[in-house]
């Protein structure tokens, strides 16, 4: 297996553009890049306390790397299909009625993505008169990825409902069987 | 607009969405931006809330008790536990099914996930069960209902965020989930013994084979002894142990049992990172959810329908709650049913009287149980699923196996000074108890 196939996942291929497979790679490098990054801040905080002399802007490079992550992840995991579900119905409907429901659950997440895209960039803009204590890094460096999240959100529901529209929701064969989840 | 309605409705979008195939965090957060709509709160400052939610440095544990599964799964080395668990305990009455909850007492220990030791058992032991004649809805089943002892023994990834979000002790909850994690264990053991398929029983391992297996799991087993002890021993916080573990893992355990593996890490490192930021943007929106609640005055509203009830009586609200939570864990995934109930549950707690502790051990012992009802019961669907049987098979099959569940709980509720007889000795702190004045022990809340 080459790294892009274990980076963008095979399933549902025909609601998505080719071109982004690139992008969904790059979410994915970087959710492996933050888990580093704030373990290893993690580890250095631990050991610089430890011998008396601690780095006390650790922390902030911790919950930027912890927080980024989350929000990311969280684009990537839209694309992926790989979300918390409360259910499966729209997997056992065909024709019309999937179709609208299916049009409906993304106009959803689309909102919500326009609503994080939209209001996190004003948080954003607010985030440059205030500071991040000790190291006085505006907070708009913190505040920047829920825009970010939010936008690549909606680019790939965007891309969801264009090629559901275009190919339909329905997978032409079966998709693997797949569980992603954590408790 | 009245602040019930408003509630109402925020809750119904909820449901509403999340049943239709929305994502959870998604059905969430529009919930909550429909709510914030029709009340004097400003927009930016609901999606700044989202921040709020993860803001923690508890919630940095999750993340490393996650990798420490996937890590531990994916180099292949929890093999060596499974012949442990063959060696002790192959030999009674359920062979196989005996194993399969053993090794999961011992994964629990570990990883903190059900999810991971479904996947695990699922990959290893189901197999074999099949060849050996246990039916396929039992083997999902009792894999799906031991697994659920990952979400009770320590470290539990749903103690981890009861404890950043209620401010309670996260090592009282892991102290104290002992008992229910054990109860289960036990009761599972007692039913495979009893009630379950007869199975292969292997010949009673020698002194030998069962040194050689405990010696050939030695370095996996150290990884809960590294976890427990460094918190225990006030070294570590539980972030900080779960980070001790994964570099355990990485310099110890993957180069001396699988070192081939070696080449594979970033790709584990890739798979958690997404892997933890879907609770977490789970935990982001359902802490929103739960600020608009409080907002709405939510808990006194649902506190007062419950004190009507139940009075002050701690066991009358307990056994209340619980029956809220296993309704609410019917529907609604765990960690999000955690952070959107806590500001009632903190409520009732202190109505009670109770110790947080102990209702935290108590309603995560529920939401554990909710993982095998339907439904959405995610550790059956999941082993039903890999085990390749329809759910509603392994349902039945795994109906007897609430009898368990329910003793655990009734016992948890029945009995708080044995659940809290583990943190009361080996924590005090953790459960409200302060050092006496005079020096000698401490004294503890009645």
């Amino acid at each position: 297996m080459n790294w892009r196939s274990r980076l963008v996942i095979d399933a549902q291929h025909h609601l998505k553009w080719r071109a982004l497979d690139g992008l969904e790679a790059l979410t994915m490098v970087v959710c492996g890049i933050c888990l580093i990054g704030f373990s290893t801040s993690v580890f250095f905080d631990v050991l610089t306390r430890t011998i008396g002399s601690p780095w006390l802007w650790l922390q902030e490079v911790t919950s930027t790397f912890f927080v980024y992550g989350i929000f990311i992840g969280a684009a990537a995991a839209t694309r992926r299909n790989d979300h918390l579900y409360l259910s499966a119905i729209t997997e056992t409907m065909h024709g019309m009625a999937r179709r609208l429901v299916e049009t409906f659950n993304r106009g959803v997440v689309l909102a919500v993505g326009f609503c994080m895209t939209y209001f996190g960039y004003i948080n954003f803009l607010q985030g440059f008169g205030n500071f991040r204590m000790p190291s006085m890094t505006p907070l708009a460096s913190y505040y920047a990825v829920i825009p970010i999240s939010g936008a690549l959100i909606m680019l790939f529901t965007v891309e969801q409902l264009w090629n559901g529209w275009r190919n339909g929701f329905e997978s032409a064969k079966a998709e693997p069987e797949r569980v992603l989840s954590y408790e | 607009m009245s602040s019930g309605f408003i509630l109402l409705l925020m809750g119904f979008l909820f449901l509403a969405f999340g049943y239709l195939g929305v994502p959870v965090a998604f059905s969430l957060i529009a919930g909550v931006l429909v709510a914030t709509a029709l009340t004097p709160i400003s927009f930016p400052s609901m999606i700044a809330q989202l921040f709020n939610g993860v803001d923690s440095e508890a919630l940095l544990a999750v993340p490393f008790f996650l990798l420490v599964g996937e890590l531990m799964t994916s180099a292949n080395v929890v093999g060596r536990m499974i012949n442990l668990s063959q060696a002790m305990i192959g030999h009674l009455r359920g062979g196989l099914a005996q194993v399969v909850t053993l090794f999961s007492m011992f994964f629990s220990g570990i990883s903190g996930s059900s999810s991971a030791d479904v996947a695990v058992l699922t990959r290893t032991l189901a197999p074999s069960m099949g060849r050996e004649g246990y039916d396929a809805g039992f083997i999902a089943a009792l894999i799906a209902s031991a697994s659920t002892m990952a979400n009770l023994i320590p470290p539990s990834i749903m103690a981890v965020v009861y404890g950043a979000t209620g401010n309670v002790s996260i090592a009282g909850l892991f102290l104290g989930g002992i008992v229910p994690g054990v109860l289960v264990g036990i009761g599972l053991m007692i039913y495979s013994y009893f009630f379950g398929p007869v199975g292969h029983m292997t010949p009673r391992s020698s002194f030998m084979g069962l040194f050689n297996a405990a010696k050939d799991a030695a370095l996996p087993l150290v990884i809960p002894v590294i976890i427990m002890g460094g918190i225990l021993t006030g070294w570590f916080t539980p972030t900080e142990a779960g980070l001790v573990a994964v570099v355990y893992i990485l310099v110890v355990a993957i180069p001396c049992l699988n070192w081939r593996h070696v080449s594979e890490l970033p790709f584990d490192f890739i798979k958690t990172g997404l892997l933890y930021s879907i609770p977490l943007i789970t935990v982001a929106a359902a802490s929103a959810f739960g600020w608009m609640l409080a907002y709405l005055r939510g808990p006194d509203q649902v506190s007062e329908w419950i004190t009507h009830a139940a009075g002050t009586d701690p066991r009358t609200i307990m056994f209340l709650l619980v029956a809220a939570f296993v309704i609410i864990g019917d529907f609604v995934d765990a960690i999000p049913a955690i952070i959107i109930f806590m500001p009632i549950i903190n409520k009732l707690t202190d109505i009670g009287g109770i110790n947080p502790v102990h209702m935290g051990v108590v309603i995560i012992t529920t939401l554990a149980f909710g993982l095998i009802t339907p439904p959405y019961g995610l550790a059956l669907l999941m082993a039903a699923k890999f085990v390749d049987v329809r759910f509603s098979v392994a349902l039945v099959r795994s109906l007897p196996l609430y009898v368990v569940f329910f003793a655990a709980i009734a016992f948890c509720i029945f009995f708080p000074d044995v659940v809290l007889w583990i943190p009361k000795h080996v924590l005090p702190e953790s459960v409200g108890c302060f050092k006496s004045p005079a020096g000698t022990g401490y004294i503890c809340p009645t």
